[in-house]
């Protein structure tokens, strides 16, 4: 009986205790990530700095295959605590409440960055994304089949080059082809011009020998094998083709080459917001952002990486050597919402033609 | 305590509740989701609103129709072609495998061990310019270059398409053959029935259920693939398929996919419906 007394007085005491675990409890974050990324972005070079870091905490990783996807991914309520997209969708995120503002001042990689580069990732002002991988589209060519050289977006309608085109299977980046070849905004569209769009890639389809969706599983192998002559492709694939000998050349086309930039977020509701903050710092970090440099070629918003690039072949396919590049070269715009809906419809319009 | 009836009840409980969980609710979902008019991605907070306008949408894009067509006429070759080859291959097993008959069996189920995109990839590899085929071909001297056409083509498709469906067309039509009462071909025989007599009046109508049962196994999801034609189809092996697909990733556009999947769901069923009308199975094997 006594007993029973004695418990009955310390259950309050033992229920403090149990409140104030619990109340730590809510207080501390999870220790674990998910990240929504592009498949490949999963490797371990990709994150080797965190991990060495952190070799207790779990990171998963879910998929998205296109832009489109995993703003749609996100939409639907995913539970990633950072998504990596690319330049274009920003305003999105922003607009709809689904990224929370980065405190830079916890990243101590962040001075690497160089400004403009930063000024990617701001909207009004706030510091939304923190910019990572980025890297330009042009045509990639073989230089035995095309020894003159390309000099134009154009070539992708030549039809000299009948079954050895391949082009990105992307409406944005058909609609953006087609406005440096006609000299149009990109940004400006019209109902017509979409229209004049259509028709000319649909006249342009039976020149391509597949429309390509993975730049290492579907471009790369077929540009060095040689049958793929003319592609649109981005400098990774140019560095991979160079270092295994194909003769290739990377266009600087007179409209300009494209350039794009990949930004991480990190996702409003997520509970593990430092976590998210240190993982996207050591993505700055030097050994990983090499890594993103030398072992998939890809550019990195680490400035003191990329100075340090020596490697010939990677020199020449992020253009280091050409202090012209830039000026030349068109930066993705943002679009809007109706723009991207009415482009990849133009563009599902084209394939199923 | 249950009794048997009811231990059977409470045993098909879990595989009903899978199948609502699983597939009666998503397609549920799907034919709602077909009635909202966003064009981008579903916002579910949003209040449901139901229009017709993605339904409109496909009705004045004749390319979708036309692709819908054309992924329904090679549906139609896959089956036909997977059905007719299987069918020898039902045949032997069924009456002149005899005490074979399950290590051949065996030996037919062999490929549904390796992973569907492995055996599509060996498909690029052998059709590929510098493929098996093609190397073959040069090196009889049939051709002095390499056959484009034979990757990243409808024709790649449909090949790929008839080599993976053989082995399960060849299932239904096996057990239908086993059915058969061997004592119908010995009493023919007896009234002087030949071999290709006996083939065409006994085998054939009375495997003919299981011969169909294999052509709509292969017809129904042929419609709607989309992972074959991804990869050795081209720009010219695009199918209906890839077309939800892309509604659904590279779009974002769930309502006008799932509009898409709506109708074609309804055409096969349509098609397969008119088809069981035409051939009266029963009347044909009796």
């Amino acid at each position: 009986m006594l007993a029973r007394t004695h418990r009955l007085r310390a259950a309050p005491a033992l229920f403090a205790t149990i409140a104030l675990i619990l109340a730590s409890c809510q207080g501390a974050e999870p220790q674990e990530l998910l990240v929504l990324e592009w498949a490949g972005y999963e490797a371990d070079d990709f994150w080797t700095d965190f991990q060495t870091a952190n070799p207790e905490v779990p990171v998963d990783f879910e998929f998205g295959t296109t832009d489109a996807d995993i703003l749609s991914l996100m939409q639907a309520g995913s539970q990633a605590d950072i998504f990596h997209f690319y330049t274009g969708w920003q305003q999105f995120y922003v607009d709809e409440g689904l990224v929370r503002e980065i405190d830079t001042s916890k990243l101590t990689n962040w001075d690497a960055v160089p400004a403009d580069m930063q000024a990617l990732g701001q909207i009004d002002g706030k510091q939304y994304f923190i910019p990572w991988d980025w890297g330009f589209s042009s045509i990639l060519y073989n230089t035995e089949e095309i020894p003159d050289g390309i000099s134009s977006w154009n070539a992708l309608f030549n039809e000299e080059y009948a079954g050895h085109v391949s082009m990105w299977d992307d409406g944005p980046a058909a609609v953006t082809v087609s406005a440096y070849i006609n000299g149009w905004d990109e940004t400006a569209i019209t109902d017509e011009q979409l229209a004049q769009i259509e028709e000319d890639w649909i006249a342009q389809k039976p020149l391509n020998i597949h429309y390509w969706d993975s730049e290492y599983e579907n471009l790369c192998p077929e540009v060095k094998s040689g049958e793929i002559w003319v592609a649109y492709a981005w400098q990774g694939c140019y560095a991979d083709a160079l270092y295994a000998g194909a003769p290739v050349a990377y266009a600087n086309p007179d409209e300009g080459r494209n350039s794009w930039v990949g930004l991480y977020g990190i996702n409003a509701d997520t509970d593990s917001y430092e976590l998210a903050l240190q993982f996207l710092d050591l993505k700055l970090a030097e050994l990983t952002c090499g890594n993103a440099v030398t072992l998939f070629y890809y550019g990195c918003a680490n400035g003191d990486v990329m100075a340090a690039v020596e490697d010939p072949v990677l020199i020449e396919a992020f253009g280091i050597n050409d202090p012209g590049i830039l000026e030349t070269t068109n930066f993705t715009p943002p679009v809007t919402a109706e723009q991207r809906d009415a482009w990849t419809a133009m563009w599902t319009r084209v394939k199923a033609e | 305590m249950l009794g048997r009836r009811g231990a059977l009840r409470f045993l098909a409980v879990p595989p009903y509740v899978w199948l609502g969980l699983f597939f009666v609710l998503p397609l549920v979902l799907i034919v709602a989701i077909s009635f909202r008019p966003e064009t981008g991605p579903i916002n579910f907070d949003d209040p449901w609103a139901l229009s017709l306008v993605q339904y409109q949408r496909v009705w004045e894009t004749e390319s979708y129709l036309r692709l819908l067509g054309v992924s329904v006429l090679m549906a139609l070759v896959v089956a036909g072609s997977a059905t007719l080859l299987a069918y020898p291959v039902a045949y032997f097993l069924a009456f002149r495998a005899r005490d074979r008959a399950v290590f051949y069996l065996v030996l037919l189920l062999i490929p549904f061990a390796a992973s569907y995109l492995l055996k599509i990839m060996a498909w690029r590899l052998m059709l590929g310019q510098e493929g098996a085929i093609n190397s073959f071909l040069q090196y009889i001297g049939l051709t002095a270059e390499p056959l484009d056409l034979l990757l990243y083509s409808r024709a790649a498709v449909i090949i790929a398409l008839v080599y993976v469906w053989i082995p399960f067309a060849a299932l239904p039509i096996y057990a239908a053959m086993q059915r058969i009462n061997r004592g119908h071909q010995e009493a023919a025989a007896d009234l002087g029935a030949g071999p290709w007599s006996r083939f065409w009046r006994i085998t054939v109508p009375l495997s003919l259920p299981g011969a169909l049962a294999a052509f709509f196994m292969v017809f129904i999801p042929t419609v709607g693939e989309y992972v074959t034609p991804s990869l050795v189809g081209g720009t010219e092996g695009f199918m209906y398929g890839n077309l939800i697909q892309d509604f659904f990733t590279s779009a974002a556009n769930w309502a006008q996919g799932s509009a898409l999947a709506v109708i074609m769901l309804v055409v096969t069923l349509v098609l397969v419906i008119v088809a069981l009308r035409v051939v009266d199975v029963r009347r044909l094997s009796s």
